[in-house]
């Protein structure tokens, strides 16, 4: 247009070609807009261990899974669980902080691992899940989403990335249940958990699951499997945020502090 | 005998290489050791078996003067050149002890592994260190099992000089500060002691009673110790006596003693890479008043839900319960068994859960609720 000419606008591909040139290594996600590119030779993941406790000299960034969330598949759908603590070395940034992203009516997340990490990516694969449902006029399966998310990940590879979450959901194949990870693993199982504390939840939960679970029943091992592990695990802790995912989408069950569901369940010895 | 050899103090070190491969010789007391000329640990990081080859010319070996031992060839071992380690050793295994009204209950795994192969899938980790004392070990193989047999020999010859039995606060005290020394070098001992204090003494350290636990077996350790106590000279019953009633505590008591120093009393202590598995199961379960069974129960399945997790924990579990009486032992058992057997409950259990459901909605389809 002429007015473009006279007032010396460019186009915005036009402006990023002239930027950032061609030697640029591009996250190609099938979208036309917010792509981070890294400069050749930039090596992310390189300087996040030199800033780790093993790296030289003085700085200390760990970038530990600090957390405790735990899934499983019964009869009657998907049992979450998480705990809610965020912590940053050794201080508790937050003892409420929501670690389950609620993607749709019928697709939940989890997140553990670096808590921008999770947000971010997971917010952007909630975004994904809404553009395919308008153009493709139907629901996404849990089976697409968690591969979406896995090729998001899998395009950052190698680059300091920390990420360990789980997509469930209900779709037409019925409960779906994926673990996807910052290295690009993506498993289907029945069980999964997450997070530092994840070895105290798997020994609670292996002990009491059984496959024709009552609802109440499997409510109760997930807000076990929790709670044991805040008490055992120093980055765990703060409350139990307990979601259901049934045929018809998801119901959250309860938020209940730890420190008094342990007296409970510690049967009073100790 | 050195008895002004005060310079040999325990932890310091000797310029005398000689006594490298003896380190208990002629001792005062029970705590005196000798640590071999060491330049090269503060000079490079321990590697097993290797030297810097600079300094093995400069070690001269002075005999002791009541050495009488002339030393085979190649030894002591830091004169001679070794060889490599063939592979990394690892630490993995899964052993937990808890107290309870009935006493204690330890059980361990039967798994030792070299970072990826199974070395013995029967081996032995709770070692009875003497008729009331077992020590759950951890770490490496070899260190557990030596540090086990010198605390029981520590411990027979506090019994004999003194007439009555160590406590355990005692044992984790002498095992904790012989351990002091290698602090800093690639010795790893996690072990956990139980014992029960102010019980039967008996002459004879390890009753190896492994028949199973029932009402007999105790029956047979009280018989075999009371014959023993004849035998004790009146001198040692005497004090014995005086001592025992001086002893403030008596009962049950677990401690937690590592190599870097650690010792810590408490009531329940799981060790190991399996050690988070077992720990949430048994925070779970473990009370004050269970049953005997009930305790056993539990600590075995705390152990295989470990070994089902945990690739470095597997094969059997032993578990010991040790009372006032002495300690039992269970017989060992396969979990590849108790995993079918699971297997099968669980089935049975549905079936049953099934005919239930549908005996109780009758003709109606879905046995939701």
């Amino acid at each position: 247009m002429a007015l473009f000419d006279v007032s010396g606008y460019k186009n915005h591909l036009e402006l990023r070609g002239n930027i950032l040139g061609t030697g640029v290594r591009h996250f190609n996600f099938g979208t036309t807009n917010q792509e981070f590119a890294v400069p050749a030779g930039m090596d992310p993941s390189g300087f996040l261990k030199s800033c780790s406790r093993e790296g030289q000299g003085g700085v200390s960034i760990d970038l530990n899974h600090g957390t405790t969330t735990l899934a499983f598949k019964f009869r009657h759908g998907v049992i979450v669980a998480v705990d809610s603590r965020a912590s940053a070395g050794s201080y508790i940034a937050s003892k409420e902080a929501n670690k389950v992203i609620e993607i749709n009516p019928y697709l939940l997340g989890t997140m553990s691992g670096s808590a921008a990490d999770c947000q971010y990516w997971e917010r952007l694969l909630a975004k994904e899940c809404r553009l395919y449902k308008l153009r493709n006029k139907k629901r996404i399966s849990v089976s697409a989403a968690s591969k979406l998310l896995c090729n998001m990940m899998l395009g950052y590879r190698g680059m300091g990335l920390s990420m360990g979450s789980m997509i469930i959901g209900w779709d037409d194949k019925g409960p779906g249940l994926y673990y996807v990870d910052d290295n690009g693993t993506r498993l289907s199982g029945r069980m999964f958990s997450t997070g530092c504390g994840n070895s105290y939840a798997y020994g609670v939960v292996d002990s009491g699951y059984h496959e024709d679970m009552t609802v109440e029943e499997a409510y109760e091992l997930g807000r076990r499997g929790i709670t044991h592990a805040t008490h055992r695990d120093a980055y765990s802790g703060g409350v139990v945020n307990l979601y259901h995912m049934q045929e018809d989408g998801w119901i959250k069950v309860c938020k209940e502090d730890v420190s008094e569901l342990i007296h409970r369940y510690k049967k009073g010895m100790f | 005998m050195n008895q002004e050899d005060t310079s040999m103090l325990f932890g310091e070190r000797t310029r005398d290489t000689a006594n490298s491969g003896y380190l208990w010789r002629n001792s005062g007391s029970p705590l005196h050791l000798s640590i071999p000329a060491a330049e090269y640990l503060s000079e490079s990081p321990i590697q097993f078996g290797q030297i810097n080859p600079n300094i093995a010319s400069n070690i001269i070996p002075t005999l002791h003067q009541d050495s009488v031992f002339s030393f085979p060839p190649g030894f002591p071992p830091s004169l001679s050149p070794t060889v490599a380690l063939p592979f990394t050793m690892s630490h993995g295994t899964t052993t937990l002890a808890f107290i309870f009204q009935g006493g204690l209950i330890a059980a361990a795994d039967t798994r030792s592994s070299c970072n990826g192969l199974v070395a013995c899938p029967a081996s032995q980790k709770i070692i009875p260190v003497h008729s009331h004392l077992v020590g759950t070990t951890s770490g490496t193989s070899a260190d557990c099992a030596l540090w086990k047999r010198i605390l029981s020999r520590e411990l027979r010859l506090y019994q004999l000089r003194h007439g009555r039995m160590l406590s355990t606060a005692g044992a984790a005290k002498l095992l904790a500060h012989m351990l002091h020394p290698f602090k800093g070098t690639e010795v790893c001992v996690a072990a956990t002691l139980c014992g029960w204090d102010g019980g039967q003494v008996d002459t004879h350290l390890l009753q190896p009673s492994s028949a199973g636990m029932g009402q007999e077996k105790n029956i047979a350790i009280i018989s075999q110790t009371e014959s023993q106590e004849t035998f004790l000279s009146p001198a040692i019953s005497a004090e014995h006596c005086s001592a025992g009633a001086g002893l403030g505590f008596s009962g049950p008591s677990l401690y937690y003693v590592c190599s870097d120093g650690t010792r810590l009393r408490g009531k329940l202590f799981s060790v190991g890479s399996g050690s988070p598995y077992a720990y949430s199961v048994l925070d779970g379960g473990v009370r004050w008043d269970l049953t005997v069974e009930e305790a056993t129960s539990l600590a075995r399945e705390a152990v295989y839900r470990a070994t089902h997790r945990d690739a470095y924990s597997g094969n059997c579990v032993d578990v010991y319960h040790i009372t006032s009486n002495g300690w039992t032992r269970r017989d060992r058992e396969d979990l590849k068994e108790e995993y079918y057997r699971e297997k099968e409950r669980e089935k049975e259990k549905m079936k049953e859960r099934k005919e239930r459901q549908e005996g109780k909605d009758g003709p109606s389809s879905s046995g939701n609720k």
